[in-house]
């Protein structure tokens, strides 16, 4: 495979302060335009993994360059930069309840000062992308938790990511709005972005046939190209 | 900057001083009253300072007489006094004379004087020019050695006690000043920390997309600029009465007593208040925000 690594962790170890070891000694590669499915039980370290690729968790020993930047050598004032390359969406939305459809996806614009000009096109072209474009006035409590994490999913993506990072997405929902939910998810893939997506959610991965990560007491247990779950739910 | 930016810096502010508009009084209150008593001292000290400038910078000597030294030895007195090294000129004043300038200086208060009856304890006196300010003090040692000389004064002496009295109020007022400015910045830095829980999610957000911590801290920084802008203001502006009409009163009563112009004083003991309280402001914001920028 000749793309561009977007996700490259050797011999990654997290510890953390209480002694508890999340991770030991994981390597993965991740490359462009790979969708890839981390699973495991809770507690196993998936939510460490998926955080120490926006920097939100640092790890305590290894190499991890996340869009060809060394996460752990990085200045803290350089986080940001590094996050306006990765779109992140998580279980609860994490909506600003006060503003509307349309100003929770383009305050991730305003806040990076993206030029004004662009805002408007680039906010309709994601509410198109999620299907939400006549709901663009609505405030959240009047949305559907489906459309709720439709408008998140939009957010993550108005500043063109390089990489998607979800953590358990459809956790909160119905099985048939978490089909819509990875309608949406396999369309930006198929535009090209890196999707990374820790669930639990068996029916989901087994259907999708895409690469597998199972992590399970911190370690990578299981790496397959086109897997299942492998889990008995 | 861009223009955008500040926009959204300003609305956000706004927003937010009207969310905890009481805790906005109660830290431009705080702001104010500690900033007046800052001004205050700030005013004082340097009108003792000026005050003792003007003493040191004169140049006269009152010479006093003995009581029982007549008009001819006067006379003597008179000659030694001008083959003085330094001394310019040589004026006698008689006591009658010191009593009726006393009188006009007394003016309003003059009946004072009523209980004095016709005595008159003031003595026979000249007063004595030097030409330069370094001279005063060797001329009046040499004068008092003069015969009939009772005593040679020069603003020595007032300038000492002027000197201490300005030297307790720097302590005093330092003193003074660094507690209310802890009190003013743990108020502020209250206020903000409320505007700051009320958004945290706001501000977990605008990490998760890649937000500096610069762009999340300028709205926080400039309310709390904006509550020390108000507060100074406040300040300043009760400053300036205050001094506007003590200054009437001591024209008024001790004419003598050299107090600063109002302008530019007043400008710039405004200036300075209004500084203070913004960095101030700032400071105190700026501390109850780091906790939430840990994402």
């Amino acid at each position: 495979m000749g793309l561009k690594l977007m996700i490259h962790m050797k011999n990654v170890t997290k510890v953390y302060e209480n002694g508890a070891v999340a991770l030991n000694n994981i390597n993965v590669d991740i490359r462009k335009g790979e969708f890839v499915f981390l699973v495991g039980s809770s507690g196993a370290g998936k939510s460490t993994f998926i955080k120490m690729l926006f920097r939100e968790v640092l790890p305590t020993s290894g190499i991890l360059t996340v869009n060809g930047r060394d996460v752990i050598r990085m200045a803290n004032k350089e986080v940001p930069y590094l996050r306006r390359s990765l779109g992140v969406i998580f279980q609860d939305y994490r909506l600003l309840p006060e503003k509307t459809v349309y100003e929770n996806i383009s305050f991730a614009m305003q806040v990076i000062e993206a030029p004004r000009r662009l805002m408007q096109r680039s906010v309709n072209s994601v509410l198109d992308i999620v299907g939400l474009r006549d709901k663009y006035k609505c405030f959240p409590h009047q949305l559907s938790g489906g459309e709720q994490q439709r408008v998140a999913i939009a957010r993550a993506i108005v500043n063109n990511p390089s990489i998607v990072i979800a953590d358990e997405p459809t956790g909160n929902l119905d099985p048939e709005t978490s089909w819509g939910i990875m309608d949406i998810f396999q369309r930006i893939n198929a535009a090209g972005t890196t999707i990374v997506m820790a669930t639990h959610d068996k029916t989901i991965v087994d259907a999708m046939q895409r690469r597998v990560i199972a992590i399970e007491d911190g370690q990578i247990v299981r790496d397959e190209a086109q897997g299942g779950y492998g889990y008995e739910s | 900057m861009k223009v955008r930016t500040i926009e959204y810096y300003i609305r956000e502010v706004f927003i937010s001083l009207r969310r905890n508009n009481w805790m906005s009084v109660a830290s431009i209150g705080t702001v104010a009253v500690s900033l007046f008593i800052f001004g205050m001292f700030l005013m004082m000290v340097m009108n003792m300072n000026k005050l003792a400038e003007n003493m040191e910078s004169q140049v006269q000597i009152n010479v006093y007489l003995l009581d029982k030294v007549d008009r001819e030895q006067a006379r003597d007195i008179e000659k030694d006094l001008k083959e003085i090294e330094g001394v310019e000129s040589v004026g006698f004043v008689t006591k009658d004379e010191a009593m009726e300038r006393f009188k006009d200086r007394l003016g309003d208060q003059k009946t004072l004087l009523d209980a004095l009856d016709e005595t008159n304890p003031l003595p026979d006196s000249f007063e004595v020019t030097v030409t330069n300010p370094d001279l005063v003090k060797t001329a009046a040692e040499k004068m008092e050695k003069l015969d009939g000389v009772e005593c040679a004064k020069y603003g020595q002496d007032v300038m000492e006690h002027l000197f201490e009295i300005t030297r307790l109020l720097r302590i005093f007022g330092f003193t003074l000043m660094l507690v209310l400015a802890f009190a003013t910045l743990f108020i502020i830095s209250n206020t903000i920390r409320l505007t700051v829980f009320a958004r945290r999610k706001e501000i977990a957000i605008m990490k998760y997309v890649g937000a500096t911590d610069w762009f999340i801290r300028w709205p926080f920084v400039m309310e709390g600029m904006v509550l020390g802008l108000f507060g100074s203001i406040i300040a300043a502006m009760v400053l300036r009465t205050a001094y506007t009409a003590m200054a009437e009163k001591v024209y008024d009563t001790l004419a003598f007593f050299p107090l600063i112009p109002e302008q530019p004083f007043l400008t710039y003991i405004t200036i300075v208040v209004v500084i203070s309280g913004m960095v101030v402001g700032a400071i105190g914001s700026a501390v109850s925000i780091k906790k939430f920028l840990k994402v």
